[in-house]
């Protein structure tokens, strides 16, 4: 198997200053279905929330929309196990694991630093708290940012890594 | 310290922390926390400032936002070509020159202060740091949640607890739901905060208003409330002579504050009232004229007496310093204007207040709601010549001014303003906007307040472009810049790039000595004579996944997709609904209910917009789901004569030979131990293999081919390459060949339209009578006459070898060219009216003023029978 690369190589001084660490090769995989079938699946039927752990994550995107988070190399298994419970319903499971990468933002001040380039209440005492997601703008890129226990999670493009690890650093 | 300093006294200034600073290249002394004109004044200046268009000097007259006199440049420690003196707060090394009222930007560059943006959410937000807004923001906090209150100074006295407090922020504009932009001044840096807040409470306070009389603008005429404002919060008396001309007991307050740090005081004021008011004055030695009027003042060029007429006739003059004048009270509600809040007059108090209206979530509070002084309507003093009588000072523009306006058949105050650029100034009519509207009101024969002032939009005051451009400016992060997952080889390898949207892709790669034009002929010979490697990575990808995906694909296409068999690929086009092309790509069938299409590097996200919109806005009933999946897989293109000898080279387990893989057919396997979708598609004419692979090994696989094509001579090429091959192809680009006018039939595609299919998106337009007519662009070739020239892209095509008198008829213009190799010649492609038509025919190609002759040919250039597509 040959070596994978990471949209981050050479980066991970500009990370280190942001206090962030790359989580590389996560598996992702985007589910849609009707609600009602979601719900059977213990997918979050609550707009911008996330539920499960970080083994297999659920983040809401959409109405119909998810995206299942799990740890590095699971893909053709989550995929295969998401078919099974989903086979007989109008659906669609799509590995997209490579198309988002994904760092971690874990300085205390990273809430100010989203709010730089990004118009959602991060702040605590409007209800950003671990467990909740959106699908917003950092600047000029889409994100989709995940509040963890002490860290924010921000899902990008892979295309959009330097120019987010650019404008981040700016905004610290 | 000289001048008019107090000993004691000022709020706002430390005396423990003097400040030298230059002023129009002198040094004057003042203290932290004093602002330009404070220490100015302390300094005993009076004038020191011009008036722009008729050059009369001019001094301070207020102590806040509304100056229309005290400009200055700074010079450093930052540069900004304009501020109002009374907002410049003293830092080390501040240079400052004095500008009449308009910034000069040096013609060297200038670097500008450096900028940020935020984002802030709260539940409150109370503008302005008054009483009124303390008051709100300390019973804002008692309820809990977050509590903003901003103020335009440098100082906030009393800063409420539990309450985040800023200086030196002005609310800029109030928007929609509670959107209020605030520009901070932090030092040297600027930010814009954007605050979202559940409430905002307007407590911007009252701004003082001038009186018209003759020569009003002399220096050492100041607004009451300034020269108060000077004594209390920079310990600063304006000057020892004052008099005190008000309508209102505000001005009166002003005249006992000054009396009470040793002031002689002398008050006029034109009302006809007397009694207590007047006796307390008196009480504290100062002289009281009644129903008196100042009608004019003398000094040169400062203020050195003040004539004052009395109600019966009687005229006096005055020596004083200073002339502080309140003419009333505009309550501060130009931000709550900008969302819709209206205006009513309030006889009373002879000014406007706001009328109740207005979005739920604003409240306007204190003196912004129109707690005020009474005042009496007075607005013009009649004696004198009205040419000399200044209503708006930034402008140099007079009652006489206003009254040429309304003779001139003006009656709305924001057609005066037009005509006379009153409140087009840096202040926005501040002091001059309510006078205006009266001296209009007074000249149409019209009762006070029967018009007000002229609206008022954000931005409340100037803010510069760079902070509102904040990080972006000047820097690489204005456009995001998307590179694919093998930029670094590309970088390593010297390409030079060429932006497509926000991708970087490289347009070609340069060895030593090679200029564009050398490498592209060479890359252009390797692919159609060897093997050629693209990266084509930034292809737009969706997947349409459902029962219902050929269905939706064959309304959305104008060619049938739902009888394309697993493991099959088609081109298609998709139109507007007005029939034009508007993206082109392939549809790869991966299983009965599953297909990936691509688009052009453009058009992945608009593409996808269009088939989400109609999916749940019109075919709701369809059962198909789509993702974006273009950055899920990169694609390495090979194409040329031995492409199937470098894949084969590179390790595959998939079976390359044409019987087994045909053109436009896809198969699944691994390339250099890599899972590889592979697909035969060719945007050059040559055999070509498209590996779609992931991201995570893409520059594995890619340099995995180049070794492996290194005996076949492989050559990695770049998009300048690309468009010369397809252009030999006559292949289009949608975006070059197309500018949203072309349906298929104008690009010679009518063979991939499909009418018998069913409705597609664009079917009904394809039969507009103008979609159908004669004479309408055709996408052509063109070969010029001497076949080394190349055509000028955008070049006009024309009839006749001469270039006839205007207007010129322009056949249609030029849409690709280039130098092509394989045809040892120049080629163009055109859209040229009636082109099918004329294929065979001379037209010309107007470059410059000589004009080129060309033929008109078929636009497929280069092996038209396909022979070269299987290698």
């Amino acid at each position: 198997m040959a070596e994978q690369r990471s949209p981050f190589a050479g980066r991970t001084a500009e990370l280190d200053a942001l206090e962030a660490i790359e989580v590389p090769f996560l598996t992702q995989i985007d589910v849609r279905c009707a609600p009602e079938i979601a719900q059977r699946l213990g997918f979050p039927l609550v707009a911008n929330t996330v539920a499960g752990d970080m083994a297999r994550g659920v983040l809401w995107l959409g109405p119909d929309e998810w995206l299942v988070v799990g740890l590095s190399g699971g893909a053709a298994t989550m995929v295969a196990e998401l078919e099974a419970a989903l086979d007989g319903t109008h659906h669609a499971v799509v590995d997209v694991s490579q198309n988002r990468a994904v760092i971690e933002l874990r300085g205390r001040d990273r809430h100010e630093v989203l709010a730089s380039g990004c118009s959602l209440d991060l702040d605590p005492r409007g209800g950003w708290a671990p467990g909740v997601c959106a699908q917003t703008l950092f600047a000029h890129a889409p994100v989709i940012l995940q509040e963890l226990d002490g860290a924010t999670r921000v899902f990008m493009r892979p295309s959009f890594a330097h120019y987010l690890v650019d404008r981040l650093s700016v905004a610290r | 310290m000289t001048g008019l300093r107090l000993e004691t006294g000022g709020t706002w200034i430390d005396r423990s922390r003097p400040i030298r600073f230059t002023f129009d290249g002198r040094e004057v002394d003042g203290f932290a926390g004093d602002t330009v004109t404070s220490a100015l004044l302390a300094s005993g200046e009076r004038a020191g400032f011009v008036s722009p268009l008729q050059g009369r000097s001019r001094g301070v007259m207020t102590a806040g936002v509304e100056e229309p006199n005290a400009f200055v440049e700074i010079s450093a420690p930052w540069f900004e070509p304009i501020r109002p003196a009374t907002m410049v707060t003293l830092v080390d090394g501040l240079v400052v020159q004095s500008r009449p009222g308009v910034g000069v930007l040096p013609e060297s560059s200038v670097v500008a202060r450096p900028a940020r943006h935020g984002h802030r959410h709260v539940e409150v937000l109370v503008i302005g740091a008054g009483a009124a807004g303390r008051a709100a923001a300390t019973e804002a906090a008692a309820r809990g949640g977050r509590v903003l209150l901003v103020d335009e100074h440098h100082m906030v006295l009393e800063p409420p607890t539990g309450v985040t407090t800023w200086a030196n922020t002005t609310a800029s504009g109030i928007y929609d739901d509670g959107y209020v932009l605030c520009y901070q001044r932090d030092g040297a840096l600027d930010v814009i905060h954007h605050v979202r807040a559940d409430k905002v409470v307007l407590a911007a306070g009252a701004h003082e208003r001038p009186l018209a009389f003759v020569d009003n603008d002399r220096p050492g005429v100041m607004l009451a409330a300034a020269a108060r404002a000077y004594l209390e919060r920079f310990g600063v008396l304006v000057g020892h002579h004052v008099v005190v001309f008000s309508t209102n007991h505000a001005g009166h307050e002003t005249a006992e504050a000054l009396a009470a740090v040793g002031a002689t005081v002398t008050v006029i004021d034109p009302s006809p009232r007397g009694g207590r008011a007047t006796d307390r004055l008196q009480a504290a030695g100062i002289e009281v004229h009644g129903n008196a009027q100042v009608v004019a003042t003398n000094g040169a060029p400062a203020l050195r007496e003040v004539t004052i007429l009395e109600a019966d006739g009687h005229r006096s003059t005055v020596s004083a310093d200073v002339l502080a004048v309140s003419g009333g009270w505009n309550p501060a509600v130009q931000l709550a204007r900008g969302i819709g809040v209206g205006l009513a007059y309030d006889e009373a108090k002879a000014c406007f207040v706001h009328d109740g209206t207005g979005p739920s979530w604003l409240q306007v509070v204190g003196a912004a709601a129109g707690d005020v002084p009474a005042a009496y309507p007075i607005w013009v003093i009649d004696d004198g010549d009205d040419a000399r009588k200044y209503v708006e000072p930034q402008r140099d523009q007079t009652v006489a001014d206003v009254a040429y306006a309304v003779a001139g058949g003006l009656t709305s105050a924001e057609h005066v303003k037009r005509a006379t650029y009153i409140g087009t100034t840096i202040d926005q009519g501040r002091t001059s906007g309510v006078l205006t509207a009266e001296v209009v009101n007074r000249l149409l024969g019209w009762a006070p307040g029967a018009q007000g002032p002229t609206n008022a939009r954000p931005p409340y005051t100037p803010i510069p472009f760079s902070a509102l451009a904040g990080v972006d400016s000047g820097s690489i992060l204005l456009d995001p810049i998307r590179v694919t997952p093998i930029h670094d080889w590309h970088d390593e390898h010297g390409a030079v790039y060429e932006n497509v949207g926000q991708w970087k892709r490289p347009r070609y790669f340069p060895r030593a000595g090679e200029d564009m034009h050398a490498a592209v002929a060479r890359e252009c010979r390797a692919v159609r004579t060897e093997v050629g490697l693209l990266d084509a990575s930034t292809l737009g990808k969706i997947d349409v996944c459902g029962p219902d995906s050929g269905v939706f694909l064959d309304r959305m296409y104008t060619n049938r997709m739902s009888n394309l068999s697993v493991g099959s690929i088609r081109y298609g086009l998709m139109l507007g609904l007005d029939g034009m092309v508007f993206d082109d790509g392939v549809a790869m069938r991966l299983a009965e209910d599953r297909y990936i299409v691509t688009t052009t590097t453009g058009g992945a996200a608009p593409v996808l917009d269009r088939f989400e919109e109609w999916l749940q806005t019109e075919w709701t009933d369809l059962q198909v789901y789509c993702t974006s999946v273009t950055e899920q897989w990169s694609v390495v293109a090979v194409g040329g004569p031995k492409a199937r000898e470098v894949i084969a080279a590179a390790g595959t387990d998939i079976d390359l030979d044409d019987e087994a893989f045909a053109f436009m057919r896809l198969r699944s396997g691994t390339v250099a131990g890599v899972p590889v979708r592979m697909c035969r598609i060719s945007f050059t004419g040559e055999l070509s293999y498209e590996l779609h692979v992931s991201p995570w090994q893409a520059q594995h696989v890619w340099e995995s081919v180049m070794a492996a094509g290194e005996p076949f001579g492989i050559t990695p090429y770049g998009t300048e390459a690309m468009h010369v091959l397809r252009a030999e192809k006559g292949y289009v680009i949608v975006g070059q060949e197309t500018d949203g006018t072309q349906t298929p039939e104008d690009l010679g595609m009518a063979w991939i339209v499909n009418p018998g299919k069913g409705d597609f998106v664009g079917k009904r337009s394809l039969v507009r009578s103008d979609n159908l007519r004669e004479g309408r662009k055709q996408l052509v070739g063109l070969l010029a006459e001497d076949p080394a020239f190349v055509l000028p892209e955008g070049t006009q095509i024309i009839e006749t070898a001469e270039i006839p008198d205007t207007p010129v008829h322009m056949l249609g213009w030029i849409t690709s060219s280039y130098p092509s190799g394989a045809m040892g010649r120049s080629i163009a492609l055109a859209l040229v009216e009636g082109g099918h038509a004329r294929r065979g025919a001379t037209v010309f190609a107007a470059a410059g003023d000589r004009t080129i002759a060309c033929t008109v040919t078929n636009s497929i250039f280069y092996d038209p029978e396909g022979a070269k597509r299987d290698g």
